[in-house]
């Protein structure tokens, strides 16, 4: 299976779903991104993909894509470009620390557990200028326990998803990478 | 009536004031909301590929069988990926946006209300899109705050992207984003999502931000709520 092809079932799609975009760019019009003064056309996205041409990690969208769904409520034929986007980011393991540490933590506990997530960031926030915002976030920090979630049935979980049927698990690992 | 009640991650942390606020609306209501038991994150807009993020909501749901038909979900992400995640429709995945209609208003008995007061009712992203995953009534703040006598603002950026979900990989870009939003507000903001709350608050500088519960406590009387 082509890479592109893995990356379009990942976001729940088959590729002929994509021979539908009418090119009609409407989700360009919309996209947040635009709003941070970028030229993006999520419908390239699309034919990138329909056409078997990898996307590169650095493409704008993969970036900066907010998950907004602006595209998918203009698009006539509703198609889930952050969907996606995020099947991209995974597959390219694009992911700030601070997503590797949410992401950890659910891995441990189940759960998001707030304190931990900061702790395991801490180089990144400091680096990117988060500290000055802490005044801010004091209403929100609280010191609490992790609840210990009992460990996910990942095997079960997966199955009963819709899609690849198993074929990846929480970890990461792909199946038919 | 009964519901089952999913709070996930956030509101059991940082955004514990919409936890509070939301249970004591539904005591007030007269509901009470039993917890789902040793439910798990729901992977909010972060955790991998959609197979992975259903898959976490999906445990979620087999926990809950058994002990409701129902289940309350307040967080945004968690209401979408729940409600994505029962496509057998074992359950009805509710947001309590959709359980505060007219009648549940009247029964609140307020004690305030909200004359000569500007509020601009702002839903972010995920309450509203994508369709199938969206709330019903898409109006319900703005239908509460002038059922209470108050102004609305701002209906043109009610759905516009806080930028949220960039907030922890680029921050300029939510900043950017969050200050186009609060530039075209006027009055007191209200929000229902923490990720909007959360950003709109870091980047405002004097605006008034607060979860829809707070103008619903401070309406019943909770001199603290605001």
């Amino acid at each position: 299976m082509q890479k592109t092809d893995y990356i379009i079932e990942l976001a729940g799609y088959k590729k002929e779903d994509f021979s539908v975009c009418l090119g009609c760019k409407i989700c360009a019009s919309v996209c947040t991104v635009n709003d941070l003064e970028m030229n993006i056309n999520p419908q390239d996205l699309l034919v990138s993909l329909f056409l078997e041409q990898e996307v590169d990690r650095d493409h704008l969208l993969v970036r900066y894509c907010t998950n907004c769904y602006r595209c998918t409520s203009a698009c006539p034929w509703r198609i889930k470009i952050p969907d996606v986007v995020r099947a991209l980011r995974e597959s390219l393991s694009v992911a700030s620390p601070f997503e590797k540490a949410f992401k950890g933590s659910i891995n441990i506990w189940g759960r998001v557990y707030e304190p931990y997530v900061f702790l395991m960031a801490i180089p990144f926030l400091l680096k990117e200028g988060y500290v000055k915002h802490m005044a801010k976030w004091t209403e929100y920090m609280s010191i609490h326990l992790p609840h210990k979630v009992k460990r996910l049935n990942r095997s079960n979980s997966l199955n009963n998803s819709h899609g690849l049927n198993g074929s990846n698990d929480l970890n990461g690992n792909k199946g038919r990478m | 009536m009964n519901y089952g009640y999913y709070p996930g991650c956030s509101l059991t942390g940082s955004a514990r004031k919409l936890d509070k606020g939301v249970r004591a609306i539904f005591r007030k209501l007269g509901h009470s909301l039993n917890e789902i038991p040793d439910w798990n994150c729901c992977g909010a807009l972060e955790y991998g590929d959609r197979n992975e993020l259903i898959g976490l909501s999906r445990e979620n749901l087999k926990k809950a069988e058994g002990m409701c038909r129902e289940i309350v979900a307040p967080c945004p992400a968690c209401y979408k990926n729940l409600k994505e995640a029962n496509s057998d429709a074992n359950f009805e995945i509710l947001n309590p946006l959709e359980l505060l209609d007219k009648e549940a208003l009247v029964s609140l008995n307020a004690m305030r209300d909200l004359k000569g007061k500007v509020f601009t009712p702002y839903y972010g992203c995920v309450l509203l899109r994508p369709e199938e995953t969206a709330i019903r009534n898409k109006t319900v703040m703005e239908d509460l705050i002038t059922f209470f006598g108050g102004e609305i603002e701002g209906e043109k950026i009610k759905d516009r992207c806080c930028g949220g979900n960039q907030f922890f990989a680029n921050k300029w870009a939510t900043e950017k984003l969050s200050t186009l939003i609060l530039e075209k507000s006027r009055g007191v903001m209200v929000v229902f999502c923490p990720l909007c709350h959360m950003a709109l608050k870091t980047f405002s500088t004097k605006r008034k931000i607060i979860y829809l519960t707070d103008l619903l406590l401070y309406l019943t009387g909770d001199n603290n709520a605001l």
